[in-house]
């Protein structure tokens, strides 16, 4: 309730700005200030207080209990702010919110501020829509928690560095509509929007590449890029920035391209938006892995990118005839020209990218849905890609002393990605059985499998290998009941490349489950157990929190007595497997009926049958796979230099 | 001559992109309409719960049911059985139906749960 009020006042200041901004005819710079520092503030106090009830643990907050849990680390529970949908539109608008002030104070024009401000205003009314606050009557003691496939530290930080590339490419859309609507030739505000994309592009490419690295060391199927939407939809703004940087250079040096500058400015913050709509409205549930929910949110997206692309588009063709003409390039062989040709390749690029995700929508509009496959955009964007390589190659031959030493390093970068692409996806691979002390070769690597080590208490386990000597362990984070929740990769890294081993989810046959009559025996072939007693423990509000039995194992001559229990969580109940009777059981409780007469029990095989089974696993080498990670450094990196020139 | 080029230039994208776009796509259908073509489609399904599903070698064979007629097919996805696959609610299968073997081969598989956590509901 406190945060919704908060992210009110957020709105209000923000229209406020916009309106004094657009209103008067010269705008107090103080009163804009004040007003877009007042905005920011109750935007930043809200996301503060959303960090509060995520620490306190207040789970009658719906996002809270969706997305943390009591016994996260701190890492994890700062990182939960952003891990759903609502809580990354807060990030995101934070981030807005906090450029507009610093917009402020860097002499920017009423105008640019006005539109920058009407971005913030229709920002804070989505979040508002879907509100990270929203609070449920369930009374619930242990949230869920972050899916442990994001319990990452590289996880942990991708949305962040994602959102501030997002959020700071309504900078240069703001400047150039501002420039437009008030001295539409003027070439003043390519300076300052220089900046702000190149801080934007290399925040947006950071954010990918973490995200392609997580993808490489996490989830474990071999690949840095799929191709899925969620990724393509952050791929074409980042391909459309890199237009508009390079757009924006030209601009200040031939008037003639400052149409064209305008143009991309616009394009590229509408595919933000439309990137966002797309992943987030729940349209493509039924061809994306990643999993987010339906949500009635779409329709307001997508009435924001309409109104980005339709409002910026029209601001342009108004002005058009304003804006300076002149030739673009003298002859083919001018830096302008490849530099031209250059931005059209890579508009190439993302249009067959946009096209790719964009297939389900596009497919229903003429007719049935359809969806392309990752061919497709390997297929056809490889002749383009080599040929803006071939480009550059030559333009950095020819034209080298243009660039500055962050231009040079990007350059560089981009072309070791191009080239490290290509290398490491030379390897080989194999999926294979393998025995606990069982070899196999590839590509001139010994990989012999150790088996597995457990740590049930902190519900994880590692597959053990042993790679030309070396030990290389997989971590497997698992759920309550002992099954695989997230496996990850065993890497073995060398100067020559990395030997990558996917184990796959193993085949367990020996699952029992028995049904406990209170004071009844049962047997599970070889040990019997008596249903004794249970309980169920209630809150001060007489709500259920834990459910416990009471139950007695023996072989006949000797007897234990265990208490298994089931927590209860906002999606039912979560309960633990448990190592019983000196190790020769496992067995985790799965249900009490609420006359606590019956109970069900759950007999899985115990940790060191599963070490001794086989295991299937995915083996395959990166060649100088270090080379991607070093080159798309150096492009972020050379892009951040840039902007000091 | 500018202009020339730059038409050219587009042309040759659109006829490009479009040749690739064409022989990529996939559209999404029913398992009656993918038994009907040997093109590449998408078929969403239900798990078939009457059919144990093998994995064999690097070949994973299940059964998919459609949501409204019930009708099955027989599905072999060329790689390892997908993580959640007991847990799915939804599967959609890429790939092409072969009348030879009367079999759906799938090059990818997508998996739908319900809620990718863990927990079961007390009884009662």
């Amino acid at each position: 309730m406190t945060g919704n009020l908060l992210l009110g006042g957020g709105l209000a200041f923000a229209l406020a700005a916009m309106t004094i901004c657009f209103v008067q005819k010269i705008p107090s710079a103080r009163l804009v200030k004040v007003t877009a520092l007042t905005s920011a503030g109750f935007i930043t106090a809200a996301s503060l207080l959303l960090w509060i009830l995520i620490f306190e643990n207040n789970f009658g907050v719906e996002y809270v209990a969706a997305y943390s849990s009591t016994t996260m680390p701190t890492l994890y529970k700062i990182s939960a702010f952003w891990a759903g949908q609502q809580g990354s539109f807060l990030l995101w608008l934070l981030i807005h919110a906090i450029a507009g002030a610093v917009l402020t104070f860097r002499r920017t024009q009423a105008a640019a501020l006005g539109i920058y401000f009407l971005m913030q205003s229709l920002l804070v009314s989505l979040v508002l829509a879907k509100s990270p606050f929203a609070e449920h009557s369930a009374q619930v003691f242990e949230g869920i928690g972050l899916n442990p496939l994001l319990q990452d530290f590289w996880m942990a930080i991708h949305p962040p560095i994602i959102f501030v590339g997002y959020a700071l490419l309504a900078v240069p859309f703001a400047l150039s509509l501002g420039s437009l609507l008030t001295e539409a030739a003027s070439r003043s505000w390519l300076e300052e929007a220089r900046k702000w994309t190149l801080l934007a592009w290399s925040f947006l490419g950071a954010g990918i590449f973490i995200g392609g690295y997580w993808a490489y060391k996490v989830l474990g199927w071999g690949g840095y890029w799929g191709w899925d939407p969620v990724e393509n939809s952050s791929l074409v703004p980042w391909l459309l920035a890199a237009v508009l940087l390079h757009l924006i250079n030209l601009a200040r040096k031939k008037p003639a391209v400052l149409a064209q500058a305008h143009v991309a400015a616009t394009f590229t913050y509408a595919l933000v938006i439309y990137g966002t709509f797309l992943t987030r409205s729940g349209i493509l549930g039924d061809f994306s892995v990643h999993s987010f929910a339906g949500s009635n949110i779409g329709l307001a997206i997508a009435l924001v990118n309409a109104l980005v692309l339709i409002g910026g588009l029209t601001i342009i063709l108004i002005k058009a005839k304003a804006l300076p003409q002149g030739e673009l390039y003298k002859s083919y062989s001018d830096a302008s020209f490849i530099v031209l040709l250059s931005c059209l390749l890579i508009i190439f690029i993302a249009t067959i990218v946009w096209i790719g995700m964009s297939m389900p929508l596009l497919s229903q509009i003429v007719g049935e849905a359809a969806a392309v496959d990752s061919d497709f955009y390997i297929k056809s964007t490889t002749p383009i890609a080599l040929t803006l390589a071939a480009l550059m190659i030559y333009t950095f031959a020819k034209f080298r002393q243009m660039l500055s030493i962050g231009g040079k390093v990007a350059h560089v970068g981009f072309l070791g990605m191009l080239i490290a692409i290509v290398i490491s996806s030379q390897g080989e691979t194999v999926t294979q059985e393998l025995k606990p002390q069982a070899k196999a070769l590839i590509a001139g690597h010994e990989v012999i499998y150790e088996g597995q080590v457990f740590q049930e208490d902190e519900l994880q386990k590692f597959y053990v290998y042993n790679v030309d000597g070396e030990t290389v362990r997989a971590l497997t984070k698992l759920h309550g009941n002992g099954t695989d929740a997230a496996r990850e990769p065993g890497i073995l890294k060398s100067f020559g490349g990395d030997v990558y081993i996917a184990p796959h989810a193993q085949t367990i046959d020996s699952v029992q489950e028995l049904m406990l009559t209170k004071g009844l025996f049962a047997m599970d072939g070889e040990l019997g157990y008596t249903f004794e007693d249970a309980k169920i423990d209630y809150d001060d509000n007489n709500q259920p929190i834990q459910a416990s039995a009471a139950i007695t194992i023996t072989d006949g001559e000797v007897e234990e007595v265990i208490h298994p229990l089931i927590t209860v969580t906002p999606d039912g109940g979560a309960s633990k497997s448990m190592e019983v009777f000196n190790g020769r059981r496992r067995v985790r409780l799965t249900g009490i009926s609420g006359d606590l007469e019956k109970a069900r029990l759950e007999i899985l095989p115990t940790y060191e049958r599963l070490s001794a089974m086989p295991v299937t696993v995915t083996i395959s080498t990166k060649p100088y796979i270090w080379l991607l990670w070093l080159s798309v450094a150096a492009i972020c990196a050379g892009t951040l230099l840039a902007i000091k020139k | 001559m500018r202009k020339i080029f730059l038409i050219v230039l587009l042309v040759g994208f659109v006829a490009y992109a479009g040749f690739n776009l064409a022989e990529s796509v996939t559209p999404y259908v029913s398992i009656a309409e993918a038994r009907a073509t040997s093109n590449g489609v998408q078929v969403k399904g239900l798990r078939d719960k009457n059919f144990e599903p093998q994995q064999v070698g690097d070949k994973f064979n299940f059964s998919l049911q459609d949501e409204q007629t019930g009708e099955t097919m027989r599905v072999v996805f060329d790689g390892m059985k997908p993580d959640q696959f007991d847990e799915a609610f939804h599967i959609v299968a890429v790939g092409k139906y072969e009348a030879a073997d009367e079999t759906f081969h799938a090059k990818k598989l997508l998996i739908k749960c319900p809620s990718k956590y863990e927990g079961q509901q007390p009884q009662g």
